[in-house]
């Protein structure tokens, strides 16, 4: 009876030396790569999760790293009482935060996903299973994103902790102990990734929509040279014009439609995806989660808000935005600007009580409906709204603060940039600047009008120096009028389980 | 008028407080203090019975006699009682392990659906806490706690020969609802590792051998009905406001009085209601010299308290023996055929009930079917809003039928040119076959997209095939006997499941799931017992399983015990006092391979669903995910020592079971956080961790009278034990823990911890600070690291949801025809975190819902005054000691001629003396949220015999 306790999977599922018999597994496996940001597990919305720490729809890419970007910020505070999430906008996290966890034990898995792919797909194994002409071609492009996909997430690893654990190809899948990297290591290491396969990925512009391209590695490059002083101490802002010039130069524009559009359920289709460098699709029949962007439009809706209008069934009542950021607005919600798209209706600009919905103005952004207002191909649940994650307008203003701190370029250019943003903005010729006006204090609050909730905030404050004991604004501190809080909190801590589990992880400094 | 002594036959002493009766009287005499008798009133023909607790009784037709002196055998029936040991079995004065039998008449009474709860509180170190009052509802079997963390603590359940699944079987409530509670002739648990060895792999968590009724050689043929007619109702409800109290608290509150509505509804009286039930069993049995039958059908109908749900049984249990060539062939059919339906009710309800608004209608007429809904102005339902409790009843529909049989054929070859020489032979199957579906109707305010449908159908097949030899001989010269047993075992899972369901819109079916895994056995078993003094047995088992590569596949089991029956000894042979005095010791290892998935050392590929596609150019792509897998994975090792004593004092009128036990498990698979980055996701099944526990169970069995007429068994048990998590990870970092223990109140709460040095079902709390009135401080912890604020790092290990002892009591009581029983069960030392009141009972939840609505909630409210939810705070952690009468029977029996008939009426779930304000302090994990109650029954029963 021995050979009878030979037994493996006997329906869909495959061994890994198995599933590869099938051309068809290469690109479904990208696939996983790229829905690594969107989705959270192998049933839509929920069920058979990626991760099983914490609550599936939680666990989604896209939601954490939108919650760390922006929760810690003055651009958004959440009502609810999931365990330790208000503790982001309070900035009184330790190395026991779950949502702080999740985020890095996301990013890790993700990084391991794209190990997978490429030990998988070495060029020794292709020769022993004969893959050859097209289809070797493919899989060579997918390599090229594989990686690509790696260094976007070592980036945002990077950036928010640091000097997390660093795994490649070259390791192992098991039940051993990675090495940790210094923040400096990993920035060379992932410049050189994206240096390496700037000229192997698909062209500019070449790629089908919802994978990446070089334009995207160029942006990437970018957004890494600009924050190079926070992660190694050495400014790059000249490297950054570089990229910036090359990511322009591609052939995408400023979509020429409002603002708002760029955001809505057609942000495919509507015009606004000239602009759209990198997207993470999502779609209300096919991309279906509790994260990503069925978080993004559910959650800031609440109070007296029409759901109708944000083609969904109800709002979750947890996103509003402090008054700080409601002041970066000249006139504040009655702005000329139309990026200053607040609810006030029922809710008070001021907080009093985080968990009341109604305290602080709501933002209209996200939304699943086209142009014409019709709700997506889901009216309950799943919008069809892409997230932008590099769109040409953030990397205008990459250009315009590289050149304001010195990296070259031209200040005449990046005023008109920022005024063709603005005059999207305004519908005229009237939120214009001048070159006198580009100041980097001006920088920052155009990028968080520009930007806001796109997931840049806390990369930008903390880049500008005013994240941590610099920049007050409502709750910051835990305190109502806000405080400052100390430096060391400009970096994440490493979560306390994996120091637990890790031997070689020493906690970054102040936790 | 007749006078004489009563003695012991073995040794000629005198037996005092002996009883003499005229059958069929009243009239009867005791023996003085050295053994003598009077009697009066004696005619001829009369029949005199002579008896004794422990010795069989005498019956002596009186013919006159003037003096009539009685030497009583001493009964032995108790000790030679036959007790199976898995593979085989051994008599009670053998059993050197851990092991009790608990046989039909000490069963809990009462409309019993699921065989488990016959079993509660009668066995020191075996609790059984049911998940809640549904009918049919499974329970958590816990032998000596559980000694691992996320493989399965539950024990081997071996019914009739066939080890069933642990896993279970899908689509059912409790998986021994397919073995009708009336034909279970007895349980033997096995605790210790000696006895539980020779299961092996399956063993750490003890083993349950279940044997059902058969038909007795020679016996006359017979026809019993018994039915059974029930009614059940809540006990009570969970205290929230009521209408009026809550319109009062909203005015009070300075909160928006246009949103209250002007009904007055109760609206957990309007989700449950007084079930009825009923049992019927129809049995024919019949043996000849050769053969015997019994057959038996069983019809079960119960409702449950919460409206629409309800649990059907129809079973045909069939046992035909057959015994050919003076014994030396023999064959056992055991087969049990049984439809078990259940209808569901969606429990959503009950938590529902407690928060919806009381001052809202039941139905209002128009939209959702009528029923009452909180609604956003465009007429669609408050996307956050309870739902009418009484609509998710009503407009849900779920049922599913399971159709099971589980088959074993027994044989048993007495070789003829060597007749202790015996080939064994069992061979079964245990097939279940699901079929289920639900509908919700697309009016019903939980649906967007219209009607809801959802099927579900597959089978879990279970083959098992043991061949094995026994010999059992003795050795003269050595004055020895012994008993040497050597099997092979080889047993096969294979579930497969469907399910097609209602998504956006569209019927989807998703692909056919299968798993399958599979264990092979060699096992053996050696026993002695030298001059009916020292009993030594060793058993061993290797077990391969499929779940575990090559290298790591085979796993070896042994165990050794040792007996010491010192009452034969010279010193003690005599003593009337000490009866029976056995030591027993015994070491044993068991393993624990059930840790859910069957691939867990390989490197699958899970294709992903359309829903989980991703957008490429135009189309969508399906996904492929890598899973996580420890191509090392292997067995967990349990290391278990136990030290018994059994006494029996005054002839066994007074018996009493000690045992202590230590036990550790090293290798623990345990679902981990793993490093990360290291895996393909962030907890995987690996052997990580230790855990220890230890205990101590106290057993007492005692005949408090026993005459002719009046018959009194008192049956006690106490159970002392720990577990406590020695290692959770790599490093051995103590500080280390992992969050436990789902609450509701916002995702991802956790209210308990593993952690080494804690029992795994440790609470995880701030320290609440109180006032000098007692009350407590809304936000006020303590800091217990000093650093002025308030994290999740100053929450504190505190306190324990498993008890630290129990106790069961159960008494036995007839009076010539008339009986009475009862059975008492008792906690003491657990914990339970009250959910309903943290998630609940908070100002900002009642008074500032998000939409256009009021939720209700707990009047704990009253008493905490807190205005915002506080979940971590102990101040929910409640002590939750109980004792509790399961049940109360009283029965009387018909004298008649041809027919025997008995009636009796049974209260079960009598009451409950607690200090835990919850609904129920019998919570398994500790945290009570939205427990379905487990109401109060009274049954009235009656029996024909023919």
């Amino acid at each position: 009876c021995e050979k009878d306790l030979e037994l493996t999977p006997e329906d869909d599922r495959d061994t890994s030396a198995d599933v590869f018999n099938d051309p068809a597994s290469y690109r479904a496996f990208i696939a996983k790569i790229y829905a690594g940001l969107s989705l959270s597990g192998q049933e839509g919305p929920a069920g058979n999760p990626d991760l099983e720490g914490l609550d599936e729809g939680f666990s989604n890419y896209m939601r954490l790293y939108w919650s760390m970007q922006e929760l810690t910020t003055d651009e958004a505070l959440i009502a609810w009482n999931d365990g330790t999430l208000r503790d982001l906008h309070y900035q009184n996290w330790t190395a026991g935060n779950e949502f702080i966890r999740t985020m890095y034990t996301r990013f890790l898995y993700q990084v391991a996903l794209c190990n997978e792919f490429l030990r998988q797909t070495t060029p020794d194994l292709l020769d022993g299973r004969g893959v050859t002409g097209e289809l070797r071609t493919q899989i060579e492009n997918y390599r090229a994103e594989a990686r690509f996909m790696r260094a976007l997430t070592y980036w945002h690893t990077m950036d928010l902790y640091a000097n997390p654990p660093f795994v490649t190809e070259e390791d192992p899948v098991g039940a051993f102990l990675p090495e940790q990297i210094q923040r400096a290591d990993l920035f060379t290491y992932i410049e050189s990734e994206l240096l390496a396969i700037e000229d192997e990925i698909i062209g500019a512009k070449q790629n089908e929509y919802g994978r990446a391209d070089q334009a995207a590695v160029w942006t990437l490059l970018t957004k890494l040279y600009l924050n190079a002083e926070v992660y190694t101490g050495s400014a790059r802002y000249n490297d950054a014009i570089t990229y910036a010039e090359r990511t322009i130069g591609a052939g995408y524009s400023i979509a020429q439609v409002p603002y708002g559009n760029l955001f809505l359920a057609d942000n495919d289709s509507n015009g606004s995806q000239q602009e759209t460098i990198f997207a993470i699709p999502f779609d209300g029949l096919n991309t279906q989660s509790f994260g990503g962007m069925t978080f993004m439009v559910h959650a800031p809706v609440g109070g007296s808000m029409d759901p109708d209008f944000f083609g969904i069934n109800g709002g979750w009542a947890g996103v509003r935005t402090t008054s700080t950021f409601v002041e970066q607005f000249e006139g504040e919600e009655n702005s000329a600007d139309g990026r200053a798209n607040f609810y006030t209706d029922g809710q008070t600009k001021e907080i009093d009580d985080i968990s009341d919905f109604t305290d602080g103005y709501a933002v209209i952004k996200y939304r699943n409906v086209d142009v014409d207002g019709n709700p997506g191909s889901d009216p309950g649940d799943h919008p069809d709204t892409d997230f932008p994650m590099f769109r040409l307008a953030d990397v205008y203003l990459m250009y315009a603060e590289a050149v304001v701190r010195g990296g070259g370029g031209s200040l005449g250019t990046a005023v008109d940039y920022v005024n063709e943003l603005r005059e999207r903005a305004y519908g005229n010729t009237d939120g214009n600047i001048t070159n006198s006006d580009l100041t980097l204090d001006f920088l920052l609050s155009e990028r968080s009008r520009e930007l806001h909730w796109e997931c840049h905030r806390r990369t930008d404050l903390i880049r500008f120096g005013q994240f941590s004991d610099q920049g007050i604004w409502p709750f910051k501190g835990n305190v109502p009028q806000g405080a400052t809080t100390e430096a060391f909190r400009d970096v994440m801590p490493i979560p306390a389980t994996d120091i637990g589990v890790n031997t070689n992880l020493e906690q970054n400094p102040g936790y | 008028t007749v006078t004489g002594t009563i003695t012991e036959s073995a040794s000629g002493l005198p037996i005092p407080g002996a009883n003499v009766v005229v059958k069929g009287t009243t009239n009867g005499a005791s023996t003085d203090f050295d053994g003598n008798y009077t009697l009066s009133e004696v005619a001829t023909g009369d029949v005199l019975v002579f008896s004794y607790v422990g010795f069989e009784p005498q019956e002596i037709n009186f013919s006159g006699q003037s003096t009539l002196s009685i030497a009583l055998n001493e009964d032995a029936a108790l000790l030679d009682e036959v007790v199976l040991i898995g593979y085989g079995s051994t008599t009670k004065q053998d059993a050197t392990g851990a092991v009790q039998k608990v046989s039909s008449e000490e069963f809990n009474k009462g409309a019993i659906v699921s065989p488990d709860q016959l079993l509660a509180g009668k066995s020191a170190g075996v609790r059984i806490t049911s998940s809640g009052g549904a009918p049919g509802e499974g329970s958590e079997i816990r032998i000596r706690g559980g000694s691992s963390l996320s493989a399965n603590n539950s024990p081997l359940i071996v019914v009739d020969g066939i080890p069933l699944d642990q896993r279970g079987v899908q689509g059912v409530r409790n998986q021994l609802n397919s073995i009708n509670p009336n034909e279970i002739e007895d349980f033997v648990i096995l605790k210790d590792a000696s006895a539980t060895a020779i299961y092996g792999s399956r063993a750490s968590n003890g083993v349950v051998l279940i044997t059902t009724k058969k038909g007795k050689k020679g016996a006359p043929f017979k026809i019993e009905y018994g039915f059974q007619v029930s009614i059940d109702e809540a006990i009570d409800y969970v205290d929230v406001f009521t209408a009026d109290e809550f319109r009062t608290l909203i005015n009070e509150n300075g909160a928006d009085p246009s949103l209250l509505g002007n009904a007055t509804t109760d609206w957990q009286d309007e989700i449950y209601r007084t079930a009825v039930g009923g049992i019927h069993n129809l049995t024919f049995s019949q043996g000849f010299e050769n053969f015997s039958y019994r057959i038996n059908y069983n019809n079960t109908n119960k409702q449950g308290i919460l409206r629409k749900d309800l649990y059907r049984r129809n079973a045909l249990n069939v046992n035909l023996n057959a015994s050919l060539f003076d014994d030396h062939l023999k064959f056992a059919l055991t087969t049990k055929g049984s439809f078990d339906d259940n209808f569901y009710a969606d429990t959503g309800a009950i938590g529902n009930a407690i928060v919806f608004d009381p001052t809202q209608p039941i139905r209002q007429g128009g939209a959702f079917g009528g029923y009452f809904e909180f609604t956003q102005p465009n007429g669609n339902p408050e996307a956050l809003s309870p739902r009418n409790p009484v609509a998710l009843l009503e407009q849900n529909d779920e049922k599913a039928r399971n159709k099971r049989n589980i088959t074993n054929l027994n044989t048993e070859y007495r070789f003829h040119f060597l007749p202790e020489l015996k080939f064994i032979s069992n061979a079964g199957f245990d097939y279940s076959e699901i079929d289920g579906r639900e509908f919700v109707e697309g009016r019903s305010a939980t649906q967007q997209n219209g009607q809801f449908q959802k099927y579900y159908t597959g089978f879990n097949r279970n083959t098992n095939l043991d061949l094995i030899l026994n010999y059992k001989n003795t050795i003269a010269t050595a004055n020895t006997e012994y008993d040497v047993t050597a099997g092979h075992s080889y047993q096969e899972f294979y579930v497969l499941s469907d399910l097609t369901e209602t998504r956006n819109g569209m019927l989807e079916t998703d692909p056919t799931t299968i798993n399958r895994n599979s264990l092979e056995s060699y096992f053996g078993r050696v026993s002695f017992d030298i001059a009916d003094k020292y009993l030594l047995s060793a058993s061993y088992r290797r077990d391969g399983s499929s779940r575990f590569k090559k290298e790591n596949r085979w796993g070896n089991f042994p165990a050794a015990s040792i007996g010491w029956k010192i009452s034969n000894e010279e010193f003690l042979k005599d003593s009337n006092a000490v009866s029976n005095l056995k030591l027993r010791a015994g070491y044993g290892v068991t393993g624990n391979q059930e840790i859910g998935t069957n691939y867990g050392y390989l490197g699958i590929y899970s294709p992903g669903q359309s829903s989980a596609s991703v957008q490429f150019g135009d189309t969508f792509q399906n996904t492929l995910r890598p899973e996580e897998f420890d191509e090392n994975l292997k067995w967990e090792e349990t290391t278990q020592y136990n030290v018994g004593l059994d006494i029996g004092f005054v002839n066994n009128a007074f018996n009493v079971t000690l045992d202590g036990y230590y036990r550790e498990t090293e290798d623990l698979l345990a679902r981990i956080p793993t490093a990360a980055g290291s895996n393909l996701s962030d907890l995987l099944t690996t052997n990580v961790g230790e855990t220890l526990s230890r205990g101590v169970e106290l057993g007492i069995n005692t005949t408090v009278v026993s005459n002719d007429n009046f018959n009194w068994d008192l049956n006690a048990n106490a159970t002392l034990q720990e577990v406590e998590i020695t290692k959770l990870n790599l490093s051995g970092d103590p500080d280390f823990f992992i969050p436990q223990g789902g609450i509701a109140g916002g995702v991802g709460n956790n209210i308990q911890l593993w952690r080494p040095g804690f029992d795994p079902t440790t609470f995880f709390v701030f320290r609440q600070v109180y006032d000098s009135e007692g009350n407590p401080i809304e936000g006020a912890y303590v800091d217990v690291n000093g650093d002025n604020q308030i994290t999740e790092a100053d929450r504190q290990a505190y306190k324990k949801a498993t008890p630290d002892v129990y106790l069961g009591f159960t008494s036995n009581m007839s009076y010539k025809n008339f009986d009475f029983g009862f059975t008492l069960r008792g906690s003491l030392g657990n914990y339970v975190y009250n959910n309903v009141d943290s998630n609940t009972a908070f100002y900002e939840e009642l008074l500032s819902p998000p939409g256009n609505f009021y939720k209700n909630g707990s009047k704990n409210l009253l008493e905490s005054n807190f205005n915002d939810p506080q979940l971590f705070s102990d101040y929910y952690i409640s002590r939750a000691d109980f004792l509790k009468m399961d049940n109360m029977s009283i029965g009387y029996l018909f004298p008649m001629e041809e027919v025997q008939f008995r009636a009796s009426f049974t209260a079960t779930n009598v009451f409950t003396i607690t200090k835990y304000d919850g609904l129920d302090p019998e919570i398994s994990n500790g945290i009570d949220n939205n427990f379905y109650p487990r109401p109060r029954g009274f049954v009235l029963g009656l029996n024909f015999t023919y």
